[in-house]
């Protein structure tokens, strides 16, 4: 082993005990703690509180409603984020296309066969995933990482040529994409369109009516919990995220020969 | 000392192992793929982190995930819930951390490629050798 490689190894050590000794005073004490703290308590009370009407989202589950109501400003601009690294993995391909002219090459029939199956399956619970976002664990992202499986799936079986043939094209997936994008943006100003219309005060990100906005989302459909903005948040970012991924793992299995193409 | 600290303890000492493995890949390997290799675990290192830092164990009962399950009687079942729910925050952060980092990394990935194709290795040693 050289020196430099010890050199490395001892800073890396010396770097991690002062870390978890700093983090040791930084008041964190023994985990798991008995408490959550206080920030936590508000959160959890105000998930689906039918009590303070003015406070409440209006979901079961707190992740959801931390991610597209409490804090949905935030969640609108790491979707930013993640397609600016959508964007920017596309723009490395860019000028790379795929001849169709060439046979698609597949995988055996078994696979085939399986996969034809599954591509009922997973999608059905991709969909459960995001439709129930708002009342048991999942969501938009969840559920569109797990959609995004068939489809790499169905590249990886049939072949990227027969993907194509079929009527799956990067414009397409990218109108997707965008489609899932402008519903949220629309989903966020939602209830401020419809206040400007009836003349009422709205928030950005708002769900369910405030102080001095009495306008929301509706909260119950009949007797079924629908979540107001959460359902359609989740929705929306399930297509999104889905297309996202799909465009850029389907552009990861582009052949070799055509990428070197457009590689001077 | 108690059970669940026990367990927490010897996570907490493995996720600082993990983070030490993962900078060492960072800093000391040469090749790119191993570099995103352990920048993934440095990022999962994190999270687990995150997620840990906003577990709790009751005082009584167990602890429960942060989803409102007993929707009969409001006023007790919120009150309960407040009691022994794990903290969401982490888990929020974490939720959106996890997608954005396969983002990243999928990006990172391209690059490492195109790196490849350009240069026909991933040894950032040799291609330092290269540019000179």
């Amino acid at each position: 082993m050289k020196k430099s490689e010890i050199c490395v190894i001892v800073s890396i050590v010396i770097f991690i005990f002062s870390l978890a000794y700093i983090t040791s005073l930084g008041g964190l004490g023994y985990l798991p703690p008995v408490d959550v703290r206080k920030l936590a308590q508000i959160y959890l009370s105000s998930t689906y509180n039918p009590f303070e009407p003015t406070n409440t989202s209006s979901g079961y589950e707190s992740v959801t409603a931390i991610v597209w109501d409490f804090r949905g400003l935030d969640t609108f601009f790491e979707t930013a984020v993640f397609y600016g690294a959508i964007i920017a993995s596309i723009a490395v391909y860019r000028g790379v296309s795929i001849s169709t002219k060439k046979k698609p090459i597949g995988m055996s029939p078994i696979a085939k066969t399986i996969t034809r199956l599954s591509t009922v399956l997973i999608p059905t619970v991709a969909a459960s995933i995001a439709f129930h976002g708002h009342l048991t664990p999942g969501g938009g992202f969840q559920a569109g990482s797990v959609a995004t499986v068939v489809i790499v799936l169905i590249v990886m079986v049939f072949g990227l040529r027969k993907v194509i043939l079929k009527g799956l094209t990067k414009p397409k997936i990218l109108l997707l994409r965008s489609l899932g994008l402008v519903g949220i943006g629309l989903t966020a100003i939602g209830l401020v369109l419809a206040g400007l219309v009836i003349g009422v005060n709205a928030y950005i990100f708002q769900n369910q009516a405030k102080p001095i906005a009495h306008i929301s989302y509706p909260m119950w459909i009949d007797d079924i919990l629908v979540g107001g903005s959460l359902l359609l948040f989740n929705l929306f970012e399930f297509v999104a995220v889905m297309a996202g991924f799909a465009l850029v793992l389907m552009l990861f299995s582009i052949e070799e020969e055509e990428v070197r193409k457009v590689i001077k | 000392m108690e059970f669940p600290i026990i367990v927490a303890s010897v996570i907490v000492v493995s996720l600082y192992v993990n983070l030490g493995i993962a900078l060492y890949g960072i800093f000391a390997r040469p090749s790119l793929v191993k570099k995103l290799l352990a920048i993934t675990i440095l990022s999962d290192t994190a999270n687990a982190f995150a997620v840990l830092v906003g577990y709790r164990w009751p005082r009584t009962g167990t602890p429960q995930p942060p989803v409102l399950m007993n929707t009969t009687n409001y006023n007790e079942s919120i009150k309960y819930y407040v009691e022994h729910a794990v903290d969401p925050l982490p888990q929020a952060l974490v939720l959106t951390a996890i997608v954005i980092g396969l983002a990243v990394t999928l990006f990172i990935a391209f690059i490492i490629i195109q790196y490849y194709r350009l240069h026909g290795t991933v040894d950032v040693r040799k291609t330092k050798a290269l540019s000179r």
